[in-house]
Formats: structure tokens, sequence, C-alpha cells
């Protein structure tokens, strides 16, 4: 059965549309996430299920009903921190109790098995503005799972957290998936979107691509990712890397190019040695599997950091 | 009611534990209430004193209410819109009424704990009061009906402003602004003819005037406030401005950017 069903959604802003037909199918307690660079959309679509905004044209149902009038079944956490720091992590959970409903005595019942359950219940009277970004997320996302929630839309919720909280926070996730709980994730971290059951690329407001990660890498990026850093980022250095992409392209990244090639591990030798016989001084140099952001950028010829940045 | 008072315990715990709001509406008008009795008074008949200081007192309470009305409420909206709270809100099964009616009681309640400190201070300082039985729940009537047009006020600014820093400022400037064209610093009869009939317009000027008339006696204001037309306009409008701030808030104040 449908949790989410997206049939043609437009949505425009000053003229630019943000959402161009946008169609999405994801089942109840599926693990499904939204994978783009800033300004491909993601959020407003996001925001649109989760009855935030409405859209121009198309149709959003959640659980067999317009977005408005389910609200009780929807938990969406925000990109932003939205918990009061003035109140404690249990103030924080019963105020959105309350707020669902529930009487004074339930919520504080409740708030203690939510607090429990995010792993924040060891010092329940500590200010918000004293928690660490991670403890503040995991609070926030404890606001989306009250009991009668079965879609939980998340956007960025990962943006901060350091290895263990982000570890945490997934194992988190898993639960509530195990509990046949629908959850949609919306990011521009490919190991986050690497993590879920389905994945949807998004780019200037279409779903580009749609499939598991090992589908989605199975059909669009076969190669293996050799990624170079060298002293300097020359025109000299994408010249020579450009003879080593099947493509005969190179993705510029931050610190350093990225190239893609059918057999990277032999490759990976010849690549250090015509660099350093053109004068350029590798630093380092890796060779990855590929990945979801592999994909994005066999889709797009972007990066999710270029667009992003 | 429970979404009333979960917003209501929210915003009052945020008013007393947030220092920045405690100093602007609770101290600031302490501050200008020790200054004012102590500097303002040279010229004023020794036996009179402590009435002059017993009006100044409703001016600061007056003026502290403004400040939680005008300022702290905006600013309160303001936040809550930036830090994404109002999209969380709207993606659950609450009215935007419900958390405006909570807030506005918030608001009302942290203005009255401030204006209750103000009233001591004012004590302390010397203020007598000549006002007694049925005038002192009359006052207070008029007390809350500057709440209530406060809050109208924070409203409007909180729902049209959208950056927080802008409404706090604005929330100021509007409170300091009104205040001072109005009368509540300083007795109606002693400003200019057109400022005179802003006064008596101005709600929360003319029930400042009324609590002073009721409470310390009519030879400190310039005017009888408490005849019933402008008893009647200061309700009226004090209500007005309420309404006109709850239609805006309902409708835009949940709005994302």
């Amino acid at each position: 059965m449908s949790a989410i069903r997206v049939a043609d959604l437009v949505k425009t802003y000053g003229g630019r549309r943000v959402l161009d037909g946008v169609d999405l199918d994801i089942q109840e307690g599926e693990f499904y996430a939204l994978m783009g660079p800033n300004g491909s959309g993601k959020t407003t679509l996001a925001s649109i299920i989760a009855s935030v905004r409405t859209q121009d044209s198309g149709v959003v149902v959640v659980h067999g009903k317009p977005p408005a009038l389910a609200r009780g079944l929807i938990g969406y956490v925000p990109q932003e921190n939205f918990s009061s720091t003035e109140l404690s992590g249990k103030e924080n959970l019963t105020y959105f109790a309350r707020l669902l409903g529930y009487s004074r005595r339930q919520a504080e019942q409740l708030t203690v098995e939510m607090l429990q359950k995010v792993g924040l219940y060891q010092d329940p009277g500590k200010r918000v503005g004293k928690y660490s970004g991670g403890m503040r997320k995991r609070l926030e996302v404890a606001t989306a799972m009250f009991p009668g929630i079965r879609v939980l839309i998340l956007d960025e919720p990962t943006t901060g957290l350091d290895p263990g909280a982000r570890r945490s926070f997934f194992g988190m996730l898993q639960e509530k998936v195990d509990k046949n709980t629908t959850i949609l994730l919306v990011t521009h971290i490919g190991s986050d979107a690497e993590l879920a059951s389905r994945v949807g690329l998004i780019d200037n407001g279409r779903i580009i691509a749609e499939g598991t990660p090992e589908e989605l890498k199975r059909k669009y990026a076969v190669e293996d990712a050799i990624t170079v850093e060298t002293a300097a980022k020359t025109e000299g250095v994408v010249s020579v890397l450009k003879g080593f992409d099947v493509g005969g392209e190179v993705a510029e990244l931050e610190a350093g190019y990225r190239v893609y090639s059918r057999n990277g591990d032999r490759v990976l030798a010849d690549v250090v040695r015509t660099l350093d016989q053109a004068g350029h001084k590798v630093l380092r140099i890796e060779m990855g599997r590929p990945t979801l952001e592999d994909v994005f950028f066999r889709l797009t010829q972007k990066t999710l950091q270029e667009v992003t940045g | 009611m429970g979404q009333i008072l979960a917003a209501y315990v929210r915003g009052l715990k945020e008013a007393v534990r947030d220092k920045a709001t405690l100093f602007w509406t609770g101290s600031w008008p302490v501050i200008w209430l020790i200054i004012v009795t102590l500097t303002f008074v040279g010229d004023v008949p020794q036996e009179a004193v402590p009435y002059v200081r017993a009006s100044m007192t409703v001016s600061m309470m007056v003026f502290a209410l403004m400040l939680a009305g005008m300022s702290h409420l905006p600013a309160g909206i303001a936040w809550d819109r930036k830090n994404g709270l109002f999209a969380k809100l709207r993606s659950m099964p609450i009215k935007p009424y419900r958390d405006f009616i909570g807030r506005v009681f918030a608001v009302g309640t942290f203005a009255l704990m401030a204006a209750a400190v103000v009233l001591l201070i004012g004590f302390a300082l010397g203020a007598r009061f000549t006002g007694s039985g049925v005038a002192i729940p009359q006052a207070i009537g008029f007390l809350l009906l500057t709440i209530l047009a406060s809050a109208g006020v924070g409203l409007i600014i909180g729902t049209l402003i959208r950056r927080p820093q802008g409404a706090v400022t604005t929330g100021v400037a509007i409170a300091v602004i009104l205040a001072a064209l109005s009368g509540v610093f300083a007795p109606v009869d002693l400003l200019p003819e057109p400022l005179q009939v802003f006064a008596r317009v101005y709600p929360i000027s003319s029930a400042q005037t009324s609590i002073v008339y009721l409470l310390v006696g009519s030879d400190a204001v310039g005017y009888d406030p408490l005849t019933s037309g402008q008893v009647a306009l200061t309700i009226a409008l004090s209500f007005a401005l309420l309404l006109v701030g709850t239609l805006l808030y309902s409708k835009l104040g949940w709005r994302p950017d």
C-alpha cells in the first residue's frame, strides 16, 4: 500500500519551476531517500508532502488523504533547529506531545519513553541550549516519533552530526522502519542515501533516476572512481586526467579531481606515473567503488558539492 | 485547551529564562523608574512628591507591558519562524489561533510579573497611591487593556517583520516613540495640543491615564479619562488592535518564506 503518492506535482516560485511534474510512490514501511543538491527542489517537495506548503498543481496523498488531513500521521523534522534552547529536552518534548493532543500525564510518560529511545534520558532537565548538535537533532527527530505517526519526513537531518551520532541516528531510523513506519529522508549526502531501501535522485525539480542504491550504481556508475589530489590544481593536470576517464570528463572536487575508469586497479599506477612525468606532484590518489554521488555526477555532469557549495 | 496551555507554558518559561527579555521588559523600566523618581522631582512641592512618584510608577508599569507586547512577543514570533518552528507546527494538527492565544496569555502573564516588580520598586522609592475599593479592580482592568493593545501591535510587527532583530528593534522603537508622543512618560496636559488629542485616542495612553486617575487622583492628569465615551473608545480601540493583530497572525504569521 502507498504511504506517499505524488503525481505530476508542480510548484513555481517567482516564475521559476522549482518542482516540474514530480511523480513519486513510496510504499508503507519503506525507507526512501530523496537525494539532490541545494535548489533541486527536494526540500520544497518534502514540505508539500508534510503540508507545510501547498502545490500549484498535481496530486499529493499521504495514506490515502491530502496532507492537510493527514497531519496526525506525519512527523516532520525541518532542516532548521526548531527546539527551544531555553527549555530542557523533556520540556520541549512535552510541548509537542501536548500539541498532539496528549493529556499532561500521558505527555510526561511519553516524553520519558522518547528521551530513553533517543538516548537523552541521562539529564532530562538539561537545557537544549547546552546540547551538542547531535543531541539536539536526536531530540528534534524524537518530536516526530510519537505513537500514531506513520510517516517520518526528515530534511537534512545529519548535517553537523559526528560519525558516532550519525551511526546511532540511523540505528534509530532502522528501528522505526522495522515497525513499519515510512521514512522519507531528504539529503545531499550520498553515504546517507546509501542506507535507504530506495533512492530518488532529484535535479532541477525532476526525479531523474530512481531505484535501490545497488540498482542505481549498477545502471549508471559501473566504473571505478579514481580521486587524485595534486600539489596544484592546473589545466595541465586536467588534461592528463582526461585521458584516463571513460568519457573524457574530469570532475573537479574541493581538493583534487575525480575520473572514472572501467579497470581502476590497473590504471592507478599509470595515472601517478603520467602525472609525475608531466611534472605534477601527486599528493594522494585513491580508488573507490562507485557511490550514489558518482551516479548523480554521471547523470548530471555535476557533483553534489559543486552545486551545493 | 491542551494546545493553548502547551503554547502558554512554553512561552512563559522562555520569557522568564531569557536574559535579554528579562532585561528589556523587567529591568529597563525599573532603571528608568529609579532615574526619573530621583531626578525629576526637584521642583515638585515636597508633599506632592510621593504622588508624582506613584504616577511615574504607573507610567513605567505600562511601559513594561508595552515592551513585553510590542518587542518580546514579535521577537518570539520572528525567532520561531526563522528557526523552523512554524514549519514544524504547520505539519502538525494545530490551528494558529490556539498558538496565538497561548502566546498572548504567556506574554500577558510575563508582562504582569514585570509590572508587579516595577510596582514594588515604586513603593520602595516612596510612591503613594490614594485609590482604594473599586478603583483597584478598575485599574487592573485598564492594565489588562494595555496588554491586549500592546499584544495586538506586537502580533502585527511579528507577522510583518520577518527578521528577529528587525522585529525587536521595530518593537522597541514603536513602544518608545508612541509612549513619548502620547504622554505615557509625562502628564498629557504638558503635550502640544495635537498630541493631547492623540493621547486620548491612543488606547494605551488613555488606559494609563485612567489608571493614574483611579490610583493617584484627578490632579495628576490633565483630563477626565473615565467619561463613558472615553472609556468606550479605549476599550474598543484596544480590542480593535488585538483583532487586527490576530487576523494578520492567523492568516500570515505561519506562512513559509
